[in-house]
């Protein structure tokens, strides 16, 4: 156990006097404290304090591995923590399933889309809408009691998918979308549920560069309309582009966070971070590698 | 060649009690697999329970037969959370091993000397539904053509188990078209995906499994009905294996392709049977293959069965009623 705090990277203390991470916002919609995920001695995510500041576009960067899609696992979820709790709007989230801290208003998508393929992109899109009557086993076949809100879910499955440009597609099986045309289902299908905060996982990875812009505006309008947006990204373009706010993950802990403008400015010390961590890494495999032989 | 004796056995089978339970038994499967994404080994279990549950109200309680057949289905939604609660949070395969050594279990324990007294362990239960058949309104007699027919009784059954399978045909219809439906079928594409939705998917796939559960349930109450006795051989896995072979023979997440499947199945099994038996006794069959055959023709029939089901997944692998295309879309 003695070794995992030494992988950790000289740089952060440079970093953290550079922007310290865990700032206080001023009205935040989503508080964690003490986020702390192991894996078989990694410490995958390592988090004291993060807060995401309600109705901004946070982005969450930072190389492979570093916990980025693990921190978003533990706070929708679908994966337990070691310790730490969370709150959405004030709401503690901790030990809750998945599908209860979705209908909270945390909605996710997934790196690898997530699209129910032997069902049409209409029904794809009816799947999420949330508190449905017709959901319910013993109201399923009296259809009168269901009929009227099953249309009204219908009329905005079909204006969701207009928006995405991909309602020409509403009668076809999702399995027969392109990638680009999964990726809108997926973020019009998580719209589809009245999120208030929505996590979208490298919501342009595969993506063509006019399909990324699209995509994009979608998220600024969505932004636009208040909901609360998380994203993970890769493309710094993509980051400078649409983010408020960025955080910058590097082996599980936040390295720093700041406004855009503000993590460009200490653009050496990430690069400098992001070559260290390698080496770091590499040092901690050897290490690892080595303890392993001599046990 | 007595091709109308051949004919008349096969269509008997085709439409016969057997046919019915096994269609039962296989649209609970496709509720299960075909919808749900549920890979359910262990339908005979359900069967078995039913069955069992219907007869030992009769037999060894002195109960009621219509207070046995809610009793045996009761057992079926009662064995479909004890299967499904500890497992359905596991991925489908570790559900799966489950369901075929839970449904083995629980016949070793029926047949048990310690239950006989309640079972009746390996001599099973006798006269059983008698109250079912003073509700007979068909005339004494044998109805149908040549060995096409079939007595009183057993049409009786037939009408009845029929109706049934309409009738649960036309519930997991009503059932998949609603909402509830949609979430059913979304979950055998991508539980996570609707986990992040807010649907408790859970929930719904207990749901799924005790209402295919209670469906193969009703294919055992009719076997009981049409025996008026029940005994633990007659709920060996292989039963749960001919009811899949049924479904995927007529085509998986279709209304009639497990009905279809079902009468197919019987309807050919039989007619093999019945046509090797014809050959041997026209003396068409050299003498080692006749010696080889004589007393082995419903296996055979079984082997051959099995080698059609093995062309039809090379040529049609989509069953009679299925859509090719959503074998091509991956999940």
């Amino acid at each position: 156990m003695s070794e995992m705090t030494t992988v950790r990277p000289e740089l952060t203390e440079a970093a953290l006097e550079a922007a310290p991470p865990g700032r206080l916002k001023d009205d935040p919609i989503l508080i964690t404290f003490g986020m702390l995920k192991t894996f078989g001695g990694i410490r995958a995510v390592d988090i004291d304090h993060l807060e995401i500041e309600r109705g901004t576009i946070t982005a969450i960067i930072g190389p492979n591995g570093a916990g980025k899609t693990t921190l978003f696992n533990l706070l929708t979820g679908f994966d337990r923590p070691d310790q730490g709790s969370w709150r959405l709007d004030g709401r503690p989230l901790g030990g809750l399933p998945p599908h209860r801290i979705a209908r909270l208003g945390m909605v996710r998508t997934f790196q690898l889309t997530k699209s129910l393929s032997r069902l049409t992109v209409l029904e794809n899109m009816a799947v999420a809408a949330q508190t449905q009557r017709g959901e319910r086993l013993e109201r399923a076949l009296l259809r009168w009691l269901w009929l009227p809100e099953e249309e009204r879910v219908m009329t905005r499955a079909v204006e969701l998918l207009e928006r995405f440009g991909i309602e020409h597609m509403a009668d076809e099986q999702a399995g027969t979308l392109s990638g680009g045309q999964r990726k809108l289902l997926e973020m019009a299908r998580a719209l589809m549920a009245d999120p208030e905060l929505v996590m979208l996982d490298e919501p342009t990875a595969g993506v063509n560069p006019a399909l990324t812009e699209s995509l994009l505006e979608h998220i600024r309008n969505l932004n636009a309309e208040g909901v609360t947006i998380v994203f993970v990204e890769h493309n710094m373009d993509v980051v400078m582009d649409i983010s408020d706010w960025v955080v910058v993950m590097a082996q599980g802990r936040i390295l720093t966070e700041g406004a855009p403008e503000e993590v460009v400015a200490n653009e050496e010390v990430i690069d400098a971070y992001l070559g260290r961590a390698r080496e770091a890494v590499d040092e901690a495999v050897e290490e690892a590698e080595g303890e392993e032989g001599d046990g | 060649m007595e091709f109308d004796v051949i004919f008349g056995n096969a269509a008997r089978a085709g439409l016969g009690p057997q046919a019915a339970i096994f269609a039962l038994a296989a649209i609970g499967l496709n509720l299960h697999f075909g919808y749900a994404g549920l890979l359910n080994f262990g339908q005979v279990g359900f069967m078995m329970l039913g069955a069992y549950g219907t007869a030992i109200m009769v037999a060894t309680w002195g109960g009621s037969l219509w207070l046995g057949i809610p009793f045996g289905l009761g057992l079926c939604v009662a064995f479909a959370l004890a299967l499904g609660i500890p497992t359905l949070r596991l991925r489908s395969d570790y559900f799966a091993i489950t369901t075929i050594a839970a449904a083995e279990i629980l016949r070793l324990l029926i047949r048990s000397s310690p239950a006989t007294d309640i079972t009746g362990g390996p001599f099973g239960l006798q006269a059983i539904a008698n109250s079912f058949y003073d509700l007979n309104f068909l005339p004494d007699g044998r109805f149908g053509i040549g060995t096409f027919s079939y007595s009183s009784n057993q049409l009786w059954v037939m009408i009845v188990a029929w109706v049934l399978v309409v009738l649960c045909s036309a519930l997991v219809l009503g059932l998949i078209k609603s909402p509830w439906g949609r979430v059913v079928r979304a979950i055998r594409e991508d539980e996570d995906a609707v986990l992040s939705l807010g649907k408790n998917t859970v929930a719904y796939k207990l749901q799924a499994l005790a209402i295919g559960g209670v469906i193969g349930g009703l294919a055992g109450v009719i076997d009981v009905l049409q025996q008026s006795g029940v005994g633990s051989e007659n709920f060996e896995p292989q039963v749960t294996f001919f009811a899949w072979a049924a479904l995927i023979l007529g085509g998986l997440a279709t209304t009639v392709g497990p009905v279809v499947g079902a009468v197919l199945f019987w309807f050919l099994r039989e007619g093999v049977e019945s046509f090797i038996r014809e050959l041997s006794a026209e003396n068409w069959l050299p003498n080692v293959l006749a010696d080889f055959l004589d007393g082995a023709e419903g296996a055979i029939s079984v082997v051959l069965m099995g080698i059609g089901l093995v062309g039809l997944m090379a040529l049609r692998p989509q069953g009679i009623f299925g859509r090719r295309r959503n074998l091509h879309l991956g999940t």
